[in-house]
């Protein structure tokens, strides 16, 4: 029995003991709970699976302190009414807005950040990580945590990109068809479902195999497979606004289309657009790194995280982690932005606890 | 009437509190209620009194968001503060029921209305499935619904609203409970329909000798079904007494003030000699895409500074008459004229000066008002788009439209339509179709979702703008008081047809057109004793729909 071991049980029995006290009930299940899993971890694993399920609890502390911190610094520097919104932001979604902020200011800042270019060869291939290199070589020699870096700027800026566009694209299209109805509505509907017929991954590879694979021809591509979902969403959504009386109020008064969905049919429908965006900007940017995954994304020597993944998948068969990193840097922003999108979703659903 | 008997219900100081912006905040401030078996007790109060919160508790519920925060409520020597889920939920549907104000929202729309009737009885193990239709049909037939037998084997859409509402009350007394809750039963109905409900409930709870606890905002509804009636504002009780007692002799100002709420009247205009009218209606008819005819050959005049009432049930078709006015609905025969010009059936093809003229007051002051959209601008925007102000002049003209509408500029003018109160909106509303300057508005049941107090408030704003600005209105509504407090002129409108019509004072006069009588006779009155005498002046089975359908079409008033 090491004074570790003595240790970590001391500390979650005096936790379990004070919660019970303080009649905090969730802590209580929680802290207890683990206690009696640690006792079988600690027969079966040894210290060994105690030291990992310290480190697991360490992290996760760390991550909430981190979002608690984060949320609180949120709410000081934005105004009185947004602040207020902001508190009701639960952990989870704090934590997502951190990792999204971490990581536009990666993008942003990816030259001053990153210790080497991104089509810099220092090393020799597969070269292992040292002082000079924090996570290894790739392929290719270029060291590995500067390409994660740039990768933030390039995957996640031309998602971006291609989310907008869509939302551009579809948004207008279905405030359009809500408002005009008829006909107009019909023809977008069907026409919609024309393009969501077409299976999403043969479509960009496609395109991109005639077009060849540029930057501008991703985006576009891109948008046009997911503007028909934002298409369908905007139209029920301002499809609920357009009937009500205000809106029969301001057709009465001779207002024109443009005006109708700008400002009285676009600022009630906001809330489940601002959602969707989030929602959609996941699968946008997975959408984009399967296709670097499969070479026809954004071309070397610029870095991509799903390109990254594909170049240093040979590593994995000698048991190494690397090629797992920037799939790991696209789970962690996938999860982040699905976490803010869920408290979105909560709000504008007006369900309360 | 008073019944003393063994105390059924016994509340004590309840407060509850309600959950808003981060604090709990108190609703209901120390109400105390007895009820004793087999009496009825009225709860009337404007909406945000703390009516149905009150209602709720009394079944030990306390609704989401909201909390019993002290006093108690002892049903038949049980604490329901402090009992347990599963005792509460014993009593439930057993011993104390509930219906809803709206029966077309609380069935489940894809069950019959006799499975759901068995559902509580069967729940508790009472009864046995047939045993339990047996006992449906023999309420059904005691609540006077159509065809007893047949009709819990429909789907709740296969019935109209007021034999819903029967149906609901019918499942209430399912398990012959000691208490039944009465949350606005009424309040959706037509006036017509709404006295065999208000019959139906009254016997079968005398009946049964049910306890039950009305909850209204209608007081001459709750004066033919209370005993004692408790006068609630804001959460706290303003005085109990004796339904009788209560409104020959009410003792706060409060409730003197909501006894008074009718005494609204204005005189009458004439209508001028040798002009034309400002919009004359010329034999419509109109359908809605496909279906069958809405209006009939509807014809009618509005003069220069009058205000004509239309009235009818709903699906009359009063708003439909409406619609083809502004513009909405194209009728499929016969046109509108303004001022002896045609105006464009379709709003569409409306120049901006006729779309300007006439302007539209709608029923939900909720849904009429964008609720992302400042006062400043709901109310500026058509002032800017028909007169072109702008700056300044634009801010001017806002202030100036406030004013008038009786809200005090620099409060409102930055706020949003949620941080308004009913009868603020509703003024919002107005100010907007105001702010168009028109010569004509249309008023499609603005009072009608506003407590008695504030629509009165809402009355006396249109009339004084009528004055001042010489407005001409078309009121449609189905409350025949607010029609005898503001008409000049009455249009009477049955199945899109328009059946009499003429200046009020005739119309209020018999004789009338049996369907105007009918109207007129259904409209609750405070005395206490009026469902009763009516019910035998026309037959208990001779209200309502049966009343409807037997106006005979030869009557010689009809043609007179």
């Amino acid at each position: 029995m090491s004074v570790f071991v003595i240790g970590y049980y001391t500390l979650l029995l005096a936790v379990s003991c004070l919660a019970a006290f303080y009649n905090k009930r969730q802590i209580f299940m929680v802290a207890f709970g683990l206690t009696l899993v640690s006792f079988v971890l600690g027969i079966v694993g040894g210290t060994a699976a105690l030291q990992a399920v310290a480190i697991c609890a360490g992290l996760l502390g760390l991550a909430a302190m981190v979002s608690f911190a984060f949320r609180e610094f949120l709410i000081q520097i934005s105004s009185a009414e947004l602040g207020k919104e902001l508190r009701t932001a639960p952990m989870t979604a704090a934590f997502g807005m951190f990792v999204i902020f971490v990581y536009v200011i990666m993008g942003i800042f990816a030259p001053w950040i990153a210790p080497h270019g991104e089509a810099e060869v220092i090393a020799s291939a597969f070269a292992p990580a040292d002082e000079n290199m924090l996570l290894g070589a790739d392929q290719l020699g270029r060291d590995m945590f500067s390409r994660i870096i740039y990768g933030a700027r390039n995957s996640v800026g031309l998602a971006l990109a291609a989310t907008i566009a869509a939302f551009i694209l579809g948004a207008f299209a279905g405030l359009l068809a809500a408002t005009k109805g008829g006909w107009f509505d019909q023809f977008m509907g069907r026409f919609a479902d024309v393009i969501m017929s077409i299976p999403s991954l043969i479509f960009a590879l496609l395109m991109l195999s005639i077009f060849g694979p540029h930057v501008h021809v991703i985006v576009i591509a891109v948008a046009i497979i997911y503007a028909p979902r934002v298409f369908r969403l905007t139209r029920a959504v301002a499809g609920n606004v357009v009937v009500m009386d205000y809106i029969e109020a301001a057709q009465l008064r001779g207002e024109g289309t443009w005006y109708l969905i700008r400002r009285e049919i676009l600022p009630n429908s906001t809330a489940p657009l601002v959602a969707e965006f989030g929602l959609e900007f996941c699968f946008v940017f997975l959408l984009v790194a399967g296709l670097s995954f499969l070479g026809l994304g954004i071309q070397p020597p610029t870095a991509d995280w799903g390109s990254m993944v594909r170049e240093n998948a040979t590593l994995i068969s000698f048991g190494d982690i690397t090629p797992l990193i920037p799939a790991a840097a696209i789970a962690l922003l996938t999860v982040g932005v699905n976490f803010v999108v869920d408290w979105m979703l909560h709000r504008s659903s007006g369900l309360k606890e | 009437m008073t019944k003393k008997k063994e105390v059924l219900l016994e509340v004590k100081d309840l407060e509850i509190q309600g959950y808003s912006d981060e604090t709990w905040v108190d609703i209901i401030k120390g109400v105390d209620l007895t009820l004793h078996r087999g009496e009825v007790l009225g709860l009337i109060g404007e909406s945000g009194a703390g009516k149905s919160t009150i209602g709720a508790a009394a079944m030990g519920y306390a609704r989401d968001g909201t909390r019993i925060s002290n006093g108690s409520i002892e049903f038949d020597g049980m604490e329901l503060t402090t009992a347990s889920e599963e005792e509460k939920r014993s009593l439930r549907g057993h011993r104390i029921a509930y219906v809803a104000q709206s029966a077309a929202a609380s069935f489940n729309p894809s069950h019959k209305l006799i499975d759901q009737y068995s559902e509580a009885p069967l729940q508790y193990r009472l009864k046995k499935r047939t045993e339990a239709q047996e006992d449906a049909m023999e309420l059904y037939e005691k609540l006077r619904l159509p065809n007893p037998q047949e009709i819990g084997f429909r789907y709740p859409h296969q019935v109209s609203g007021g034999q819903l509402q029967r149906a609901m009350t019918a499942m209430a007394m399912s398990c012959k409970p000691d208490l039944i809750i009465f949350d606005e039963p009424t309040t959706a109905l037509d006036v017509t329909t709404q006295i065999e409900v208000l019959a139906a409930i009254r016997d079968i709870v005398d009946e049964y000798n049910t306890a039950a606890i009305y909850i209204t905002h209608d007081l001459a509804v709750v004066a033919q079904m209370a005993d004692t009636i408790k006068v609630l504002l804001k959460g706290e009780e303003v005085e109990e007494a004796t339904t009788k007692e209560m409104l020959d002799n009410p003792k706060e100002d409060y409730t003197k003030s909501l006894w008074a709420v009718r005494s609204f009247k204005r005189d009458q205009k004439e209508r001028p000699k040798n002009d034309t009218p400002l919009i004359s209606v010329k034999g419509v008819d109109a359908s809605y895409t496909g279906g069958e005819k809405v209006l009939d050959d509807v014809s009618f005049d509005v003069y220069e500074g009058m205000t004509v009432a239309v009235v009818g049930e709903s699906g009359s078709g009063k708003s439909t008459t409406a619609r083809v006015i502004t513009g909405l609905l194209p009728p499929s025969k016969g046109e509108v004229l303004f001022k002896g010009e045609p105006f464009p059936p379709d709003y569409r093809n409306r120049t901006k000066d006729q779309l300007r003229q006439c302007q539209m007051i709608y029923q939900m002051a909720d849904t009429a008002l964008n609720p992302k959209v400042k006062i400043r601008e709901i109310i500026g925007r058509p002032a800017q788009f028909y007169s072109g102000l702008s700056g300044a002049a634009l801010k001017n003209r806002v202030d100036e439209l406030l004013d008038l509408i009786e809200l005090e500029p620099s409060q409102y003018y930055n706020r949003y339509p949620s941080e308004l109160s009913g009868g603020q909106k509703q003024r919002i509303g107005i100010a907007r179709a105001l702010a168009a300057e028109p010569t004509f508005i249309v008023c499609d049941e603005v009072t009608s979702a506003l407590d008695q107090l504030v629509a009165e408030g809402i009355l006396r704003l249109l009339d004084r703008l009528q004055k001042e600005l010489n407005l001409a209105y078309m009121f449609i509504t189905h409350d025949l008081a607010t029609v005898r407090s503001i008409a000049d002129e009455v249009v009477v409108m049955q199945h899109g047809k328009v059946v009499e019509q003429g200046p009020k004072t005739e119309m209020f006069t018999p004789p009338h057109h049996p369907y105007t009588d009918l109207l007129l006779s259904s409209v609750p009155e405070m005395d206490p004793e009026w469902l009763t005498t009516l019910l035998e002046e026309r037959g208990v089975d001779n209200v309502g729909d049966a009343a409807t359908a037997q106006i005979d079409p030869n009557d010689p008033k009809i043609a007179g």
